[in-house]
């Protein structure tokens, strides 16, 4: 599973992470988010990693992270 | 809305910790949520509750409270944390607001809210994770930038995800105007915040949480985030914000009207800068935006309006981080400095030593003016020449401000003090508002003026000043920005959403005030009602808003002499008209200054000839309690 993202775009405002939480939990927790963004303040670099819990947000009308990322980073994800 | 239970939203603990004995305690959150929802409203109500009227700043009793917004963590827009305490300017209401990805962090930890009462022997930090807390010995962080003590925390406690709130050198040598820096870039720069933490012998805040934050009504959350989306899609210029940032959209034009509006150059001698220098620093090919290499976004915001920078050529070529705002260049034009190199390089030294931009740069201009009028030559100056544009120089004070060396231990105490020591009439230039240095416009937009002139907490860019907006706006009122038909209007409605964005967390770029224009009161009521289950009207929301105003009013007259008279805009801009530009003749009139206080202060339900609050006023309110603390005082009008 990967996601498709453009890197230039991300701004590292961990929306996808928090609706991804609330996707699997229903309340914001993003320990248990698959999606997983890190942000080093001294560089400005993000960087990204899924987990295995991503189930491509089975029973949602979209993808989380895709649909909440305003900034249009995510594209999708892929098997 | 006593009683009523929260379900959601919040983290449900507030941390309690005494610098003096060691102790740290918790307790709920909701006792205080449930009247005053949260962030700056919760803070100004310890503050209120708790302090004694003769407690100093630099009291170990004074307190230091950090409050996470209610919205903050679950909300788009919602990241901000209110860092209140009592002013070093005037020992009344300070209170600084700051973004970034702290505050969210602090609730995963367990925590809505940090009090920091006493003072610790030592230098020490508090390390704040799930659910506890431990204060720990700084001896490795103290003397330490900012910068590098974000570094050290996070290879001592081997995780990067930890967020800091930190101060530098400046605020250990408790320079007054020093910050609070959190995520290495944001400011919480307002009221000598970061002083009053040094003087605690504080150097940091570090949080991880790993929790959860619980919805109340997951299924109106998602519909008030969806909603609130659409409105951020919709904005005229959020997608602009996400690529040019918020200094870009405004200001990459010269002629750009904004420009004309809000800039006051060479410590207030004129409101008007000239083109070329706009050109100089704004130039997308050779200016500020030339150094862009990436814009950044607070936690969960939409609409991310941050340049991270770095200088590939010339004498700062690698100096390189995140920070280049509005106020950025407010103060580039305060000092005549337009080489975008120098002021990139100056924001970055500020934010490394903990020195606030507006405090630095009105400071660094009152002193350049002594310079230009001889009242401090270059044997007071360690050498520099103070002169306009000179960027060298400035970068220089900023060192010399923040360890307090030569001519910075001057500076350091602010503008009233510092004055005083130099003498000659050099206060009538001491530009400030309420004792903390001022770089804000007043004789062009007269509501921004009315705004940061009346705030209880010092005004700055941040704090009582408006744009007026056609989107958003108080019902039957028009806003032209030069002329003071209806600023009263906008003044008293901008307070009042700005109180509810302080509460919520929801950063002003995102809501009401500027920038992306996006979300208004009517999305915080449905954010709010979902997250925490309530069900709150607008109506009571702002009812809520106009309770948070009066706290910090009564907090000041219970705690300081501040009165009608310091809700004026500094002398110069009433006597001095604006010398060229569009706008040139325009100045501060006492009498049409006199009207517009007046209705603002009505419209507050404020006594209009003293500007102290009323019987009337507090009791429709229902602050009786409040009411009567003013009444024991002698401080309430019987009206």
């Amino acid at each position: 599973m990967k996601i498709v993202r453009d890197p230039k775009l991300c701004h590292g405002c961990r929306a996808c992470e928090l609706m991804c939480s609330f996707h699997h939990r229903r309340a914001i927790y993003p320990e248990f988010s698959s999606i997983r963004i890190l942000r080093d303040n001294a560089t400005g670099n993000i960087s990204w990693t899924l987990e295995r819990t991503c189930d491509e947000c089975k029973g949602e009308v979209q993808r989380f992270c895709e649909r909440y990322c305003l900034y249009k980073a995510i594209k999708g994800v892929v098997a | 809305m006593s009683n009523v239970q929260i379900r959601g939203g919040l983290a449900g603990k507030i941390l309690r910790v005494d610098l003096n004995s060691g102790y740290i305690w918790t307790e709920e959150t909701e006792k205080y949520a449930q009247r005053w929802i949260g962030g700056r409203a919760i803070n100004s109500y310890i503050l209120f509750d708790e302090m004694d009227p003769k407690t100093k700043w630099s009291d170990p009793e004074n307190l230091l409270i950090f409050g996470v917004g209610s919205l903050v963590g679950t909300s788009p827009g919602g990241c901000r944390v209110s860092v209140d305490t009592k002013s070093v300017f005037n020992n009344g209401k300070g209170s600084a607001n700051v973004g970034g990805h702290f505050g969210a962090e602090l609730k995963y930890a367990g925590f809505d809210h940090v009090v920091v009462t006493g003072k610790a022997e030592k230098p020490v930090y508090l390390w704040i994770s799930d659910g506890t807390a431990e204060i720990r010995d700084a001896k490795g962080l103290w003397g330490k930038t900012t910068y590098e003590t974000e570094e050290t925390l996070h290879r001592e406690l081997g995780d990067k995800r930890i967020r800091v709130a930190c101060i530098g050198p400046a605020g250990e040598k408790l320079v007054k105007g020093s910050i609070i820096l959190v995520d290495r870039a944001k400011a919480a720069g307002g009221s000598g915040v970061g002083c009053v933490m040094g003087s605690k012998n504080l150097k940091a805040l570090a949080v991880r949480g790993h929790g959860s934050i619980r919805i109340a009504e997951p299924q109106a959350f998602l519909g008030a985030v969806d909603d609130a989306q659409q409105k951020v899609n919709d904005s005229p210029t959020s997608k602009r914000i996400q690529q040019e940032t918020l200094a870009g959209v405004f200001y990459s034009d010269e002629r750009g009207p904004s420009w004309d509006l809000l800039f006051v150059t060479r410590n207030g001698q004129d409101d008007y800068w000239e083109i070329e220098k706009r050109k100089r620093i704004m130039d997308l090919k050779s200016g500020a935006p030339r150094y862009r290499k990436k814009v950044l976004a607070c936690f969960n915001c939409p609409i991310g309006c941050m340049p991270f920078s770095e200088i590939d050529e010339g004498k700062f070529q690698g100096t390189k981080g995140e920070g280049f705002w509005v106020n950025t260049l407010m103060s580039a034009s305060f000092l005549d400095i337009s080489d975008p190199q120098a002021m990139l390089k100056a924001w970055l030294l500020m934010n490394q030593m903990g020195l606030d931009g507006d405090f630095t740069a009105g400071m660094s201009a009152w002193a350049y003016e002594c310079y230009e009028k001889g009242m401090l030559t270059s044997e007071d100056t360690d050498g520099l020449h103070l002169e306009w544009g000179n960027s060298d120089a400035f970068i220089t004070l900023i060192g010399k401000l923040a360890y307090r060396e030569g001519i910075g231990d001057l500076l350091a105490e602010g503008p009233i003090e510092a004055a005083k020591k130099v003498g000659r009439g050099s206060d009538y230039f001491a530009i400030h508002m309420k004792g903390q240095p001022s770089i804000e416009p007043f004789r062009i937009p007269k509501g921004w003026g009315l705004g940061v002139a009346t705030s209880p907490v010092a005004g700055r860019h941040l704090r009582g000043s408006i744009l007026g907006s056609s989107r958003f706006g108080p019902k039957g009122a028009s806003f032209e920005p030069h002329l003071y038909q209806d600023q009263a209007k906008y003044v008293y409605w901008q307070g009042l959403t700005k109180e509810i964005e302080d509460l919520t967390g929801i950063c002003v770029y995102v809501g009401t005030w500027s920038g992306a224009h996006a979300l208004e009161v009517s999305d915080y009521v449905a954010l709010l009602n979902s997250t925490m289950g309530l069900s709150l009207s607008e109506e009571e929301l702002m009812g809520v808003g106009k309770q948070s105003r009066n706290l910090e009013k009564a907090f000041n007259t219970l705690h300081t002499n501040l009165g009608r008279q310091d809700d004026y805009p500094p002398r110069r801009y009433m006597e001095e008209p604006v010398k060229s530009g569009p706008y040139k003749g325009y100045r501060c009139e006492r009498e049409k200054w006199d009207e517009m206080l007046e209705e603002f202060y009505e419209l507050q339900g404020w006594d209009k000839k003293t500007g102290l609050q009323t019987r009337k006023g507090l009791e429709e309110l229902e602050m009786e309690d409040i009411a009567k603390k003013l009444e024991k005082a002698y401080r309430l009008i019987n009206k």
